[in-house]
């Protein structure tokens, strides 16, 4: 029963991945332009929410917390990418 | 309790939350009436699963323990619960007696490698469905068909860095899941820490 379940939800979204809606060229081709380390700022934002989520229970002190540690980890990672940019520069 | 007012959290059965916080990420915090934070949890990591699916074409969930390329990253994607089972399944469906996933459907299903016999049925869904794979690439062994191709590499030629990505967004998710279900079996963490820290505590 159980996979039959599973299915009847996987095979309408395995239609949905494979049409042309799920990449249209216009965003295709201006996210292919896109610098990586663009797709790396949601999932910093993101891992902060959760992280913050988890050590507080009330949303605004999540707030709070949430861009403390967005900042912290966007400063030492971008610190990372300027040095990785600087010795590639620097070669 | 709560690291921010020091109000009691009632946590009900701890070991329930902690499973259904697995199954579908929030759901335990529902069930412990903190909705809240269940419906951040259920938002942010199942938005960033679809995300990642959505960004590796629907081809970087998948669960392959042949020595050849093990998937880890299924590890930490299976942190996500019920939405990263299907993988599960259709694996094992591809290795059994059947050698086709379920229903001969290409979600989820792990790629196939040289040498690989499937059901006619299966190579004639991925011949249908995928444009790399033609007749060609399928050597006929009454009643299977052997694949002589490598599919994981026409999956990256193809996806380029969309796959990594969305490889990235879906480990991330299934990771931060387990603090969430951390979260809904203990707590939050900010109040342990602080009690032990408390000089009243003793």
């Amino acid at each position: 029963m159980f996979p039959i379940a599973l299915l009847a939800v996987a095979l309408p979204l395995e239609a949905l991945l494979a049409s042309s809606f799920f990449a249209p060229a216009l965003l295709a081709t201006l996210a292919d332009k896109a610098p990586g380390f663009l797709f790396g700022l949601p999932l910093v934002a993101l891992a902060s929410l959760v992280f913050a989520a988890t050590h507080h229970e009330d949303p605004a002190e999540i707030r709070i917390a949430a861009i403390h540690w967005t900042v912290w980890l966007g400063g030492i990672l971008g610190m990372v990418l300027a040095g990785v940019l600087l010795l590639g520069w620097f070669s | 309790m709560s690291p921010d007012d020091g109000s009691v959290i009632d946590l009900h059965n701890p070991w329930l939350a902690a499973l259904l916080a697995w199954c579908v990420p929030g759901l335990g915090h529902f069930y412990q009436g903190r909705r809240h934070k269940g419906g951040l949890f259920m938002g942010v990591i199942l938005g960033m699963f679809l995300a990642g699916v959505w960004l590796g074409g629907g081809k970087v969930v998948y669960a392959s323990w042949k020595p050849a390329e093990p998937r880890w990253a299924f590890v930490c994607q299976a942190g996500v619960g019920l939405a990263a089972m299907p993988a599960l399944v259709q694996s094992m469906q591809l290795a059994g007696a059947a050698k086709q996933p379920l229903l001969a459907s290409t979600f989820m299903a792990p790629p196939l490698f040289p040498g690989q016999y499937v059901s006619r049925a299966y190579a004639e869904r991925l011949v249908a469905s995928d444009p790399d794979i033609d007749q060609e690439l399928f050597f006929d062994k009454p009643p299977l068909r052997q694949f002589r191709a490598d599919q994981l590499s026409m999956w990256q030629r193809r996806l380029g860095r969309w796959f990594e990505f969305g490889t990235l967004y879906t480990m991330l998710a299934g990771m931060l899941n387990i603090l969430a279900i951390y979260d809904a079996f203990a707590g939050p963490l900010g109040a342990a820490a602080r009690d032990e820290s408390d000089p009243r505590r003793s």
